[in-house]
C-alpha cells in the first residue's frame, strides 16, 4: 500500500481575518498533481497556508514524512516549496537577488552577504529565469520597474530555483499570457522541460481555470471551509464542477 | 450641538499668540545699552575678517570640526544600524531570542536619546577633561540611540508575508535577517543618515561652544572679544562646511558603487568602527584623577534639593518647550502668508538660512546685550533656530507641490493669499504638523543648549550641578530632563498619528 508523504485529519483553522476551514481531511501522495478548486473566498490560500505552516492550524492533525509538520526538522522543511498569489518579493531587490533568496536554504551565510552587495554568482538564477521566458535585460533590474506579469514569473523562478520535493502553488496561472500559460504547465506538471533544474514532483496548485484540469491527476474542491471533491481527474464530471461554482 | 475639531490648518497657525506674551517680556526687559552692539554684530556678517592669521586658525578649526563630525557621524550610523537592529522585533522573531531584550535595549535608547549631546559632553568633560575623544563620544551616544529609532521604525514596517516568504525558504537565520533588513536599512541611510552629517557639524559647533574643539570654540572666543567680523567669518565657514557636506552627500554618497567598492566599503567601515570601539572603550575606562577624587563624593551631599526649585526649573523647562515649539511650528506659515510674493519669499529664505547658521546660545547671548535672561528669550533664540530649519521643510514641500488648485483659485478671482491657503498650503498642513511634531522631540532636548547660556530651566541648574560637582543633583536633574523627554516624545507620537 502507497504511503502518503502528506496527511491531514480533521483540520480546523478559524480566525477573524481568515476564512473558517472545517474538518478538512485528505492525503497527498508522492507524485500527486493536485488542483486545488473553489470559489473565491473558499480558503483555497488558508489550506496552502497552513500546508506550509505559515499559519497554525486551531485543531487537528497534519502530518509530513509521517511527523507532526511543526516537529520537521530544516532539511525536511527544506524540500517543501510555496509560491504565492501576491507574490511576496522583495522591493528594492533586482530580479535576479530576488530569484537568488531562494538558494538562501541551499548557501551560506556569505552567499547572502554577496547576493546583497551584488557579488555573488547569477549563474543559477539566470539559467531558471530563461526557463521561464525573461529576458536577460530584466535580470538586473529593479523588481519596482518589472511589469505584473514578469514580477510573477520572478516569483516562480524563485520557487522553482529552492529544488523542493513538494510545491505549493496560490494560483500561479493568474496574469500571464496564454502561451506562457500552458510553457508553464508544461514546466511544472508535464516536465517537459527541465534542464538541470528538478521540477517538484509533489504538486498542489489553486486554479480557477477549468481549461486547465487536463494536466493534473487529482482535484480537490473546497466550499464553506470544507472538501467537498476529492477525486482522481478522470472521475470529474460536469456536475462536480457545478456543484463548486 | 456638533462637535468642532481644530483642522491642521488652524493648528499651524493658532499656536503664533505665543508672540504677545513673549514680545510683550522682552519689551518689558529691553534696555537700549546692547543695541549698538547688535547692529555691529548684523554688519559685521558683510565684512568678515580675512587675514592669514585668521585663515591659518580657521583652516586647523575646520579640520578638527570636520574629524570630530565625521568621526561621530560615522560610527554613529554603523552603531545605530547595531542597536536598531538588536531593539527590532524582526531580529527575536528570527534568531529565535526571547524578546524581552529587545524591549530593554529599547528603554536604554530612549534613555540615552533623551539627553543631549551637549548634556552628555558637559558631563564627559568634567570626566575626562576636554578632549577630542569626549566630542565624538558626546555626539555619538544620543546620535546612535536616534540612528536606532530611525532604523527600527523601518525594520518594524517589512511586510511580515515577506518575512514569512523568506523564512519558509528555511535558510541559515543569519542570511535570513540580513536579506531581510539590508534594504531597508540602505533606504533609511540613504533618506536619513547622510541628513545626520550636517546634524554632527551643528553638534560638534555647539560642543565647540563650551570649550570642546573646533570651529564653535572660536564663535565663542571672538563672541567673548567682541571680535564681530571674526565670528562672521567662522560663522559663514561653518555655514559653507554645511552646505558643501550636503553637495558631497548628493554627488559622492549617493550614486551606485561597482561592486568592488561596494566590498573594499563594506569591509573597511566594519574594520574601522571595531577599532573605534575599541579606542573609545579603552578611553572610556580611564576617567581621569580628578573625577576618582570627586566621585567619592557622590551622594554625601545632603540638601532639599528635590523641593520648589525642582518643580520651578522642570515648569520653566516646559515652558520653555511649549513656547519655542509654538514660534517653530507657527512662525513659517504666518510669514509665508503675509510675505506672499516672491521678494517676501527671498528674503525670507535668507532669514531661515541665517537661523539655522546661527547656533541658538549665540543667538541667546546676542539677544542678552538689550534684553535680561528670562524663558522668552530663550524661547525666542530656540524657536527661531527651529523655524529656519522647518521654514526650509515647508517652502521646499510647497515648492514641490502639485499647483492646480492654487491657479484653480486663482482664477476664479480668489486673493493670491487665500489661493495659497487653501491651494497649496491646504495639503501640506498635515504632513507639516507631523513633521513639526517630531521636531519638536528635537526642540524639547535642546532646551538644555539655552538653559545652560540662558540661565533658564534645567539647564542651567545641570551645568551648575556638574561644575560643583554635586553628582547627586546632577542624577536628579538628569532623571528629570529625560522623563520631560519621553513624556513629550510620547505625546507628540500621538500627534503624528493624528496626521499621518
Amino acid at each position: 500500500m502507497r504511503k502518503p508523504i502528506l496527511e491531514l485529519k480533521n483540520i480546523s483553522f478559524s480566525s477573524q481575518k481568515s476564512c473558517i476551514l472545517k474538518n478538512i481531511n485528505f492525503k497527498i501522495y508522492r507524485g500527486d498533481k493536485i488542483a486545488l478548486l473553489g470559489k473565491n473566498g473558499a480558503g483555497k490560500t488558508t489550506l496552502i497556508s497552513i500546508l506550509n505552516g505559515t499559519l497554525k492550524y486551531s485543531s487537528g492533525d497534519y502530518k509530513v514524512f509521517d511527523k507532526n509538520f511543526f516537529e520537521l526538522n530544516m532539511k525536511q522543511k527544506k524540500l517543501i516549496g510555496t509560491f504565492w498569489q501576491d507574490l511576496r518579493l522583495i522591493e528594492d531587490f533586482s530580479a535576479e537577488q530576488n530569484v537568488n533568496c531562494g538558494l538562501l536554504g541551499k548557501k551560506n551565510f556569505i552567499f547572502a552577504l554577496k547576493n546583497l552587495l551584488n557579488i555573488s554568482s547569477f549563474k543559477k538564477a539566470h539559467e531558471c529565469m530563461k526557463i521561464l521566458d525573461l529576458k536577460e535585460s530584466i535580470f538586473t533590474k529593479n523588481i519596482k520597474n518589472i511589469s505584473g506579469g514578469q514580477r510573477q514569473k520572478i516569483a516562480i523562478a524563485r520557487t522553482l530555483i529552492q529544488q523542493p520535493d513538494i510545491l505549493f502553488a496560490d494560483e500561479p496561472f493568474n496574469n500571464l499570457d496564454p502561451n506562457f500559460i500552458i510553457h508553464l504547465k508544461d514546466i511544472l506538471i508535464n516536465k517537459k522541460i527541465i534542464n538541470k533544474l528538478k521540477i517538484p514532483e509533489t504538486i498542489l496548485i489553486s486554479i480557477h481555470r477549468i481549461d486547465l484540469l487536463d494536466s493534473f491527476n487529482r482535484v480537490l474542491a473546497l466550499k464553506d471551509g470544507g472538501i467537498i471533491i476529492d477525486l482522481k481527474k478522470e472521475n470529474l464530471k460536469d456536475y462536480h464542477l457545478n456543484k463548486i461554482y | 450641538m456638533n462637535k468642532r475639531n481644530l483642522n491642521a490648518i488652524s493648528l499651524s497657525f493658532l499656536p503664533i499668540i505665543v508672540i504677545i506674551p513673549i514680545s510683550i517680556n522682552i519689551l518689558e526687559n529691553l534696555h537700549l545699552g546692547g543695541i549698538n552692539l547688535v547692529s555691529e554684530f548684523l554688519v559685521s556678517a558683510l565684512l568678515p575678517k580675512l587675514n592669514s592669521d585668521i585663515l591659518i586658525s580657521l583652516i586647523s578649526r575646520i579640520n578638527e570640526t570636520i574629524f570630530i563630525a565625521l568621526t561621530s557621524w560615522f560610527l554613529s550610523i554603523i552603531f545605530g544600524i547595531f542597536f536598531g537592529l538588536l531593539s527590532s522585533d524582526i531580529f527575536y522573531e528570527i534568531i529565535n531570542l526571547p524578546l524581552v531584550l529587545g524591549r530593554l535595549i529599547k528603554l536604554f535608547l530612549i534613555l540615552i536619546r533623551s539627553i543631549h549631546e551637549l548634556v552628555w559632553g558637559l558631563l564627559l568633560m568634567q570626566i575626562y577633561g576636554i578632549n577630542i575623544s569626549v566630542g565624538i563620544i558626546s555626539i555619538c551616544i544620543p546620535y546612535v540611540a536616534i540612528n536606532a529609532k530611525v532604523i527600527n521604525e523601518q525594520l518594524e514596517n517589512i511586510d511580515p508575508k515577506v518575512i514569512n516568504s523568506i523564512l519558509e525558504i528555511n535558510g541559515n537565520k543569519f542570511s535570513s535577517l540580513i536579506t531581510l533588513v539590508w534594504h531597508p536599512i540602505l533606504t533609511t541611510l540613504q533618506n536619513f543618515g547622510f541628513y545626520r552629517l550636517e546634524c554632527a557639524l551643528r553638534s560638534t559647533a555647539i560642543l565647540g561652544l563650551f570649550g570642546l574643539g573646533g570651529l564653535g570654540t572660536s564663535i565663542y572666543l571672538s563672541f567673548k572679544a567682541l571680535s564681530f567680523r571674526e565670528l562672521w567669518t567662522y560663522l559663514w565657514s561653518l555655514g559653507i562646511l554645511i552646505i558643501f557636506s550636503k553637495f558631497i552627500i548628493k554627488h559622492a554618497f549617493l550614486k551606485n558603487f561597482n561592486s568592488k567598492l561596494r566590498v573594499i566599503i563594506f569591509i573597511g567601515s566594519l574594520i574601522l568602527s571595531i577599532c573605534s570601539l575599541f579606542y573609545f572603550f579603552n578611553f572610556l575606562s580611564n576617567p581621569s584623577y580628578f573625577f576618582n577624587y570627586s566621585l567619592k563624593n557622590l551622594y554625601d551631599l545632603k540638601n532639599n534639593f528635590i523641593s520648589y526649585s525642582l518643580i520651578k526649573l522642570i515648569y520653566e523647562t516646559i515652558l520653555l518647550s511649549l513656547f519655542a515649539t509654538s514660534i517653530a511650528v507657527s512662525l513659517p506659515p504666518f510669514l509665508s502668508i503675509i510675505f506672499n510674493n516672491r521678494l517676501g519669499n527671498l528674503l525670507m529664505n535668507g532669514l531661515a538660512f541665517c537661523f539655522r547658521l546661527i547656533p541658538p546660545p549665540i543667538t541667546i547671548l546676542i539677544l542678552i546685550m538689550f534684553n535680561e535672561p528670562s524663558i522668552s528669550l530663550a524661547a525666542l533664540s530656540l524657536g527661531l533656530h527651529n523655524a529656519g530649519i522647518t521654514f526650509k521643510l515647508l517652502n521646499s514641500n510647497l515648492n514641490n507641490l502639485e499647483r492646480s488648485q492654487f491657479l484653480a483659485l486663482n482664477s476664479i478671482g480668489a486673493p493670491k493669499r487665500i489661493s495659497w491657503l487653501y491651494g497649496l498650503f491646504a495639503k501640506q498642513a498635515k504632513s507639516y504638523l507631523a513633521y513639526c511634531s517630531y521636531r519638536s522631540d528635537v526642540l524639547i532636548r535642546e532646551t538644555a543648549i539655552v538653559g545652560v547660556v540662558g540661565s533658564i530651566g534645567l539647564g542651567w541648574q545641570l551645568q551648575e550641578s556638574i561644575s560643583s560637582f554635586a553628582w547627586e543633583e546632577v542624577s536628579i536633574v538628569l532623571l528629570a530632563y529625560s522623563l520631560i523627554v519621553i513624556i513629550g516624545e510620547i505625546i507628540n507620537d500621538k500627534i503624528k498619528k493624528n496626521f499621518i
